[in-house]
């Protein structure tokens, strides 16, 4: 499967790159900064335009997570809970509803390409908690557009290495991840810790 | 009380757990940089043949020789899947081929590495 979307991207470019980001931002599990890094090799072998690559991949990104928000917001709790049971369980969608809230703007900002795999579920939270759309869109647009131009223009820059720099990203995205569990856990291990005791 | 020191060492494990993850990803990420330019490139059936040329800096003219297919004006974007899907030969032959036309290139016999 992912061979196939890669020889897509790699055969008819732009086109490939948007339909393909637009179904990973619904929720599809798919290898988007291994596609956002072939496109940025293709872009210094004069196969895709910049502009028309982060264009395609920035457009597609948005119009996945607008539907997403959609479905979260307008789609009725029956259809929210059929979605959040094809992403995992609904008591995780609660628990990401309340962290949309906690994190706002930021959050998804940083969801759109820093810890992209919870983009889908904080698309769909945003939506279920009622965060105002033109808020959404703009924080949206921000993170999107930002993980097209830096993920292509790592692409363009090491575009003879594409497989060992997604390797290195992989890594590096599940770096980060721990590194925010470890702070949100050290904040609530002190919060336990400097909890009063009672006798 | 029972409960809640339960909590704490769940917690607790659990933070012990992420800091050890953060040091394990972030050591293979460097490692993995660091060998980065060393590191050969795997071919793959999604690759185009002008793909892979670039990645090894071989000139594509040569890969299409090796596999004896004359690539389709201007560049040809097939992938080598596809290209094998048209010559009716398995994929992984095709690779095969590919891969020792590359080590050719960069080491010739007798020859400057390129």
């Amino acid at each position: 499967m992912n061979e196939q979307l890669l020889a897509a991207v790699s055969q008819y470019g732009a086109p490939a790159l948007f339909g393909i980001v637009a179904i990973a931002a619904i929720g599809a599990p798919l290898p988007i900064t291994l596609l956002l890094i072939v496109a940025g090799s293709m872009i210094s072998q004069g196969a895709m335009s910049l502009w028309w690559a982060i264009g395609a991949a920035g457009a597609g990104s948005i119009l996945g997570d607008q539907a997403g928000y959609a479905i979260g917001r307008w789609g009725g709790p029956r259809l929210v809970t059929r979605l959040s049971g094809l992403f995992g369980k609904r008591a995780n969608l609660q628990a990401m509803e309340a962290k949309a809230k906690a994190w706002g703007g930021p959050g998804i900002f940083i969801t759109r390409w820093l810890l992209s795999p919870l983009g889908p579920w904080i698309n769909l939270a945003s939506g279920t908690a009622g965060y105002p759309w033109h808020r959404f869109l703009f924080w949206d647009a921000l993170g999107e557009i930002t993980g097209a131009a830096v993920f292509i223009s790592l692409g363009w820059v090491f575009s003879d290495r594409v497989m060992a720099l997604s390797a290195v990203l992989g890594d590096l995205t599940w770096a980060v991840a721990a590194l925010l569990a470890a702070i949100v856990l050290g904040y609530r291990l002190l919060a336990f810790l400097r909890r009063p005791r009672v006798p | 009380m029972g409960e809640t020191w339960r909590r704490t060492l769940a917690v607790g494990l659990a933070f012990v757990l992420a800091i050890l993850g953060t040091f394990v990803f972030a050591y293979r990420a460097g490692r993995q940089a660091r060998h980065m330019r060393k590191a050969d490139e795997p071919i793959h059936g999604w690759m185009t043949v002008p793909f892979i040329a670039h990645a090894h800096h071989v000139p594509a003219s040569v890969l299409f020789e090796a596999i004896g297919v004359r690539p389709q004006a201007p560049q040809d974007r097939r992938s080598v899947r596809q290209i094998a899907r048209d010559l009716k030969r398995p994929v992984l032959e095709l690779i095969d081929q590919l891969q020792r036309a590359v080590d050719t290139a960069e080491h010739p016999p007798g020859g400057q590495p390129r």
